[in-house]
């Protein structure tokens, strides 16, 4: 009887939006800002912010505002809301993959001494982290190195903080930026072997731009590989899953991590993003080669793993 | 290795792939790489068998026709270039993700370019099993592998098919030591529907190429009888170390002659059956039944 009346109250709690006790972390600012769309010029391009329409100059600081809101929590709030099985799908999405060259490279190759990895959105590192494990242990290639590009600078500043528990701390295999994907002029052309971007592209104001970029940076025969949240297939799980995002993730961000309107922001991003078949016509249209099918459901379809192989240039 | 020639050579206009695969797309440059190689022969079985423009998904034909051409294979350019650039290194490194990454460098490409072939390995072994039977048509066709043979009269369909499965077993001779690993992959419970209908499409050939015309229900069987005798001598040609595949020639022999005992076995049990029931009905009818 008791756990229902403090059911009833979460639940009433989660509905009039009461403040609960902050983390001491958070940004009142940002997340106010967030609720309250500021006023602003009609003739400005106007982008998806969640459900509203923002222009497109200011979705980048509001999403900055949403990650530097939740950075510090990030963790614990993947864990409940994916009920763990995002350390799964990473885990998967990085064994596909399989970075590092396990064979010596000969003398005429060009390929094999290591790979340059670009991770965007990487900020925690979780990628990052996992892909130079497995390159190291797996494919025994000590050569390997990754770059972690965030905007942000407040989850660049957690995969920092994180990455002093690794091997790879202040070695050349780790680095860090700070830069925005749709523009990375400190990067050279044709300098990447593989590009990363799990659950970040669709924070992306302008995607193609970002994805063009991709193919800039990237040398000839070199992998975009990208997981997202995507669409279920099937009907009644889909029913069960947009039931669970919309009514539990919110209210878990906000006994978590007290913050309601960062993760009632990501769910609604979640369903503004490109069904697998439009997001796979993107990476297409940016000139990549797409690989059987172009995309791998994982968990029926919540997340997606993507796929693209920019062509050598004489094919 | 004289044999290794074609291995590397392999004309694409006879690779077809039986696997219901996906439509690969590539970017606008390749497909019009492929128009322009398109050769301007008037041969109408050429333009049928040129790799046609991936816009429409193919549909899957699982039988040969001459009213229809045979469904073009689904690998793009670059997926080719790695494969088959890949197959030079089989004999070495086996059907491996190491043989696909030293054939992608060798084209050209990065390590990190064998992610084109989603199945890594086993991709690699059905382009081995497609190109094999590929050659295998392109040796009837331009060889003349069944005349060659014919001094004492024309080869009867059943020689055919003999010489046709020994011809196949043999170009597995250079990678013999890897065919176990290959056949332990594909036994894998993911790969089983495409290695049978990948063994449909080759005792399919076989029994095409052969000059087999049967329409009635023999069709399956015949096809049942050629992929299981050409599955079983592949097991002992694994393990065969005599000269020139002696002892799996010796052992195919006998099988096939298994396989023609049991049929002339049930032929005459129904001949039997069916002679048994006529007279039964006509015992029947002697004796006033109405039947």
């Amino acid at each position: 009887m008791s756990s229902r009346t403090v059911w009833r109250s979460l639940q009433l709690q989660a509905r009039r939006r009461f403040i609960v006790p902050e983390t001491p972390y958070r940004c009142f600012s940002c997340t106010r800002r967030a609720q309250d769309p500021p006023k602003f010029n009609q003739d400005d391009r106007m982008t998806h912010f969640g459900f509203q329409n923002v222009p497109e100059a200011q979705k980048e600081s509001l999403v900055g505002a949403v990650f530097s809101s939740v950075a510090s929590s990030y963790d614990v709030m993947n864990d409940m809301m994916s009920l763990g099985i995002h350390r799964l799908w990473k885990d998967h999405f990085v064994r596909s993959l399989n970075p590092g060259s396990a064979l010596p490279s000969r003398e005429h190759d060009t390929a094999g001494r290591g790979w340059n990895i670009l991770d965007i959105a990487g900020g925690t590192g979780d990628i990052a982290f996992r892909m130079l494990d497995h390159a190291t242990n797996i494919n025994n290639d000590h050569e390997t190195r990754v770059t972690i590009a965030d905007i942000n600078a407040d989850m660049l500043a957690e995969g920092q903080k994180r990455s002093v528990q690794t091997p790879y701390y202040n070695t050349n295999r780790l680095s860090f930026m700070q830069g925005n994907a749709q523009s990375m002029p400190s990067i050279p052309d044709n300098s990447v072997d593989l590009y990363t971007v799990v659950f970040g592209i669709r924070n992306f104001t302008d995607k193609q731009a970002a994805l063009n970029e991709a193919f800039r940076v990237l040398k000839p025969g070199g992998v975009f590989a990208c997981m997202e949240f995507s669409k279920v297939d099937n009907a009644l799980f889909n029913a069960i899953y947009k039931q669970w995002s919309f009514s539990a993730i919110p209210m878990i961000g906000q006994l978590v991590a007290g913050d309601r309107d960062s993760y009632q922001y990501l769910v609604e991003s979640i369903e503004q993003f490109p069904s697998q078949e439009e997001f796979r016509g993107m990476i297409q249209k940016a000139g990549f080669m797409i690989p059987g099918r172009g995309f791998e459901n994982l968990t029926g379809g919540i997340a997606a793993i993507h796929k693209g192989i920019k062509p050598l240039n004489r094919a | 290795m004289t044999r290794s020639q074609p291995l590397l050579t392999l004309s694409r206009r006879y690779l077809t792939t039986a696997a219901p695969r996906t439509t690969t797309t590539t970017p606008i440059r390749t497909t019009t790489s492929l128009l322009t190689t398109k050769p301007t022969t008037t041969s109408l079985r050429t333009i049928q068998h040129q790799p046609c423009l991936r816009t429409t998904t193919p549909s899957i034909r699982p039988y040969h026709s001459i009213h229809h051409p045979s469904p073009p294979h689904e690998y793009s350019n670059s997926q080719t270039t790695i494969l088959s650039s890949a197959l030079r290194h089989v004999p070495t490194h086996g059907f491996t993700r190491d043989a696909l990454t030293l054939g992608a460098r060798d084209a050209g490409f990065l390590d990190v370019s064998v992610q084109l072939l989603p199945r890594g390995e086993f991709d690699l072994i059905l382009f081995w099993l497609a190109s094999r039977r590929g050659l295998l048509r392109s040796k009837v066709e331009n060889d003349a592998l069944l005349q060659s043979q014919s001094q004492q009269g024309p080869l009867s369909v059943d020689d055919k098919i003999k010489i046709l499965i020994m011809e196949r077993l043999r170009m597995n001779v250079e990678v013999k030591d890897k065919l176990q690993d290959a056949l332990a992959i594909m036994s894998l419970g993911e790969n089983i529907p495409l290695s049978l209908s990948e063994l449909h499409a080759l005792s399919d050939d076989i029994l095409t190429l052969a000059g087999d015309a049967s329409v009635d229900a023999s069709w399956y069987s015949k096809r049942m009888a050629v992929a299981a005798v050409y599955a079983s001598s592949e097991f002992v040609m694994t393990r065969d170390t005599s000269a020139g595949l002696r002892d799996t020639e010796e052992f195919l022999t006998r099988r096939w002659a298994d396989a023609r005992a049991v049929k002339d076995k049930v032929s005459g049990v129904k001949q039997c059956l069916g002679f048994l029931g006529s007279t039964a009905v006509g015992l029947g009818r002697s004796w006033g039944l109405k039947l």
